[in-house]
């Protein structure tokens, strides 16, 4: 890999600083017809969901479900989008989760006159129904669309009842993003995880925003009835024995109970057309004992 | 010979001065001529190398010959290409240039504005106009604009220099250790206050700092073109008028005022054309490091530590090697890039070790 | 034309380096100043120089240096340092010519070579600085000094030389050699004031001289008149017999071990 594209960067430098004596032109290659580059994890799963995928030509590094997308040129970061790299796989139309950027590059693909879409991206059972239906809208495919955001409301009504059901109240949930070095990094308001643990009929215990780290003492006054993490492979996962054994999480209801519940990240935080599962398997986890 | 000729008559000494060693200035000259030559080789590569097809060479004769190009062109090259060259050309100047006026300042050739914390202010003051910029009464925000971010890292660069340079020099005596040992206490210092800027900035912000402090030339604009051309050109500009100054300065700050250099002058002018280079480098690709100690190491040992040609030769190798390190980190790994602030490590951490190690003496404690 | 300085005062923290010490320099002249170690006679000369805060008056030419600018200074007096530390690897010519720049003859560059010439280092031009031995480095900056006041006189104004024990870590030799060069210059027309340690080279070269004494000045004159057993001693609190140097008409100091 790396050593052809050496051999391309040798190559087009020597061009380059030939171009003076160089005599012919190169030619183009002509523009596709439909090429679709998808940003955000969500937006790419949803146009796997709506079977759309032959138009993709390129995905961003979030993006690596299903497997086959990993097959497709990676054109980086969502939020580090290099703009000569995205135009690079000719692209007609850019699919991209909110949040995309950054803006220069924004700016440069908006004047190259790539057709845009910015799906906006809520963590409400709503805001997912909105997202398929933008995909399905850019993509020209609303009547998949729509069953898809059916289907996936369905699961969120399913498992709504579910926590409806209960008559135990919400249960008092912290999601812990890492606990690398024994700094623990738990979830506040306006993320990912508050918006699936709302939807599970779970409640979060921190009410500062974003990501944060916090001691071990706000572990222990903040009582989390479970612990919800994301499932990691290799030596960054963490098990229920080692998390209850750290200080702060040992004198915690979650800990009692040995209370852990550990989900794919991307299932977990993705926002897409697998979230219903995601509700469904928290709901039950939540709420079934 | 006449030992002191009184005025106007014989004049003294029959060696000639090529005889006596001059050839670094000749060298230094040629120099000139061929960095310059190689930054022009870099900038036509830089503006033919990318992701795309899009090819300099038909841009240039579709322009010669008034031909329309297509939009994918015309954005590629006018848009991308180009004025991520120009800024490429700036920032590597302005990098290696405040890496020579702050050698010279410090007079030891390990003071890097990125080693020592300048660079660390001068994120710091970034960071702060970013996350509180918001906070601003409107009058005041719209009033300054776009110019928020690069003033504000101008004015941390500066502050955090000038503490820097009161706590490792004392009367006129800078210390190797000191500066080393104060430059890590700033930096750390001040990387706390912007991990504090990160903890209180909401997502939206933490988006922004996120790029931003990757350290690379992705964001370039002509916007931000516009801010840092005129602010590195002025620091060079500056930086070459203090050359002559910073020689007498590596005699000791004594012997340079008994020279005629106004040493109090020099210093302060010196301190702000870095801020002004390191201020508006970082403001516009975030923390690009090692440029500032490896350009001026290895003009000093090819051509000589003569400040003069050096502020030149600087500006014109930081600029060449920016834009190969640019170069390198977006074809890599096409269609993504790899932040160059790596690449620029890469070259650069090996060069300061064996700076250490050949000059073990002078840094111990 | 004189160098004058008047009352001049030094103190450092609550310690009295300089008790107004009056100094005045000939043009014309070898003035020497001389001392114990601590005597404040290093301090004097970085006084007169400017280079530190002192109380009192100093006028060079008739013109108080205060009132000059640094770079009109350096077209006037050259300073040479007790030591002076060098930062970059710069070759020995691109040192002198360093100085070249600083003075007042930068249209004439022949003046590097002829000014390595005369400290006896015409060859070392292309040496790098550091790896020169301690004594051939203090010629290297006696050489940069020179070529920044290369002529004793501009147009009949008298220009100076200040040296700071400028033969410390000389061989004899290289003693006399520098010795000479001032002397020389004075007699060019140009001024001279050394910090020296080494009394004898005073009795030689020097035309009049200071003794300093814990800050004070103790006696000032031709060396004839300043070096008396009575006065020596009591400077130095050593005993030493002075006598007449066998080649010529100058004092000539023997120190001898108290008797015990």
């Amino acid at each position: 890999m790396t050593f052809v594209r050496t051999k391309r960067l040798a190559k087009t430098v020597l061009t380059g600083a030939a171009f003076i004596l160089a005599l012919a032109p190169f030619s183009l290659p002509a523009w596709a017809e439909d090429r679709v580059v998808a940003i955000g994890s969500s937006v790419t799963e949803i146009v796997y969901a709506l079977g759309q995928e032959g138009r993709l030509v390129a995905r961003d590094s979030t993006s690596t479900f299903p497997a086959a997308v990993e097959k497709l040129p990676d054109v980086g970061y969502m939020r580090a989008l290099a703009p000569e790299g995205v135009l690079s796989v000719n692209p007609t139309l850019i699919l991209a989760e909110e949040g995309a950027g950054p803006p220069e590059t924004l700016s440069v693909l908006e004047n190259a006159s790539v057709r845009f879409v910015e799906v906006p991206d809520k963590y409400t059972a709503e805001g997912i129904v909105n997202k398929i239906i933008a995909v399905g809208d850019a993509l020209e495919v609303p009547e998949e669309a729509a069953d898809l955001a059916g289907k996936v409301a369905a699961d969120m009504a399913a498992a709504a009842k579910v926590v409806a059901d209960k008559s135990d109240g919400p249960p008092r949930v912290m999601f812990v993003l890492s606990t690398a070095g024994g700094r623990v990094m738990a979830a506040g308001t306006n993320t990912a995880a508050e918006g699936i643990i709302a939807l599970a009929g779970g409640k979060n215990v921190f009410e500062f925003e974003g990501y944060k780290p916090v001691t071990a003492e706000a572990v222990t006054a903040s009582q989390p009835d479970i612990v919800l993490m994301m499932e990691r492979a290799g030596s960054h996962s963490t098990d229920a024995q080692t998390l209850f054994a750290m200080p702060g999480f040992a004198p915690t209801p979650a800990a009692a109970d040995a209370r852990l519940v550990k989900l794919n990240p991307l299932l977990l935080l993705g926002f897409g057309p697998r979230t219903g599962e995601a509700v469904r398997y928290l709901a039950d986890a939540f709420h079934g004992g | 010979m006449a030992d002191f000729a009184p005025s106007g008559e014989a004049r003294p000494g029959a060696v000639s001065a090529a005889a006596l060693g001059d050839d670094r200035l000749q060298r230094a000259r040629l120099a000139h001529l061929g960095l310059a030559s190689a930054l022009s080789i870099m900038f036509i590569a830089s503006l033919s190398v990318g992701a795309t097809d899009v090819s300099l060479w038909t841009v240039a004769s579709k322009v010669l010959s008034g031909e329309q190009l297509t939009l994918l062109e015309h954005t590629v090259f006018f848009d991308i290409r180009l004025p991520r060259t120009a800024l490429g050309v700036v920032v590597g100047a302005g990098l290696a240039v405040s890496g020579v006026l702050m050698q010279g300042l410090f007079r030891n050739p390990l003071a890097d504005p990125g080693l020592v914390g300048v660079s660390a202010g001068a994120t710091f003051g970034a960071v702060a106009a970013i996350v509180l910029g918001g906070m601003l009464p409107v009058a005041v925000s719209t009033w300054v604009g776009a110019a928020l971010i690069p003033t504000a890292a101008f004015v941390g660069a500066w502050v955090s220099m000038t503490v820097l340079y009161r706590v490792a020099t004392r009367n006129g005596r800078t210390s190797v250790a000191t500066m080393l040992l104060g430059g890590i206490a700033i930096g750390a210092l001040v990387m706390a206050a912007v991990g504090m800027m990160v903890y209180v900035a909401d997502d939206l912000q933490l988006r922004e700092l996120t790029f931003w402090q990757l350290g690379s030339l992705t964001g370039a604009s002509w916007p931000k073109l516009v801010f840092a051309m005129p602010a590195i050109l002025i620091a060079c500009g500056v930086g070459y008028y203090l050359a002559h100054g910073l020689n007498g300065l590596s005699l000791g700050e004594a012997t340079a005022g008994h020279m005629g250099v106004n040493v109090q002058a020099l210093k302060r002018v010196t301190i702000l054309a870095t801020a002004a280079a390191t201020g508006a480098a970082v403001a516009v690709s975030g923390g690009i490091g090692f440029v500032g100690i490896v350009v001026p190491h290895l003009l000093r040992l090819a051509t000589g530590p003569d400040h003069r040609p050096l502020l030149l030769n600087a500006a014109l190798l930081g600029g060449a090697l920016l834009l190969g390190a640019d170069m390198i980190a977006r074809v890599i790994v096409a269609p993504a890039e790899l932040p160059i602030g790596i690449i620029t490590a890469l070259l650069g951490a090996p060069v300061f070790l064996w700076i250490l190690l050949r000059n073990r003496a002078i840094v111990d404690l | 034309m004189t160098l004058h300085a008047e009352g001049i005062s030094v103190v450092l923290g609550d310690k009295v380096i300089l008790d107004a010490v009056d100094l005045i320099a000939p043009v014309g002249q070898v003035t020497a100043v001389c001392g114990p170690n601590g005597s404040g006679k290093s301090t004097l000369l970085r006084a007169v120089t400017g280079d530190i805060a002192h109380g009192g008056r100093v006028t060079l030419n008739g013109q108080d240096i205060t009132a000059l600018p640094p770079w009109v200074l350096s077209g006037t007096r050259g300073v040479l340092a007790q030591h002076t530390s060098l930062a970059f690897p710069f070759k020995v010519f691109e040192v002198v010519r360093m100085g070249l720049t600083a003075g007042t003859a930068a249209t004439e560059p022949e003046i590097v070579p002829a000014a390595l010439s005369r400290v006896g280092l015409g060859n070392y031009g292309d040496r790098f600085y550091h790896d020169l031995s301690g004594g051939e480095a203090q010629r290297v900056q006696l050489a940069r000094v020179l070529a920044q006041i290369w002529y004793a006189t501009d147009a009949g104004t008298p220009r100076w030389l200040f040296l700071d024990e400028p033969v410390a870590s000389l061989d004899i030799a290289h003693q006399l050699a520098v010795m000479e060069i001032a002397r020389s210059y004075a007699k060019q027309g140009g001024g001279v004031v050394a910090v020296m340690h080494d009394l004898n080279l005073t009795a030689m070269f020097a035309d009049h001289m200071m003794l300093l004494k814990e800050g004070r000045v103790q006696a000032a004159g031709t060396p004839r008149d300043v070096m008396t057993d009575d006065i020596l001693r009591t400077t130095y609190d050593c005993p030493v017999r002075v006598g007449v140097a066998p080649a010529g008409e100058v004092p000539w100091v023997l120190p001898h071990a108290a008797a015990s």
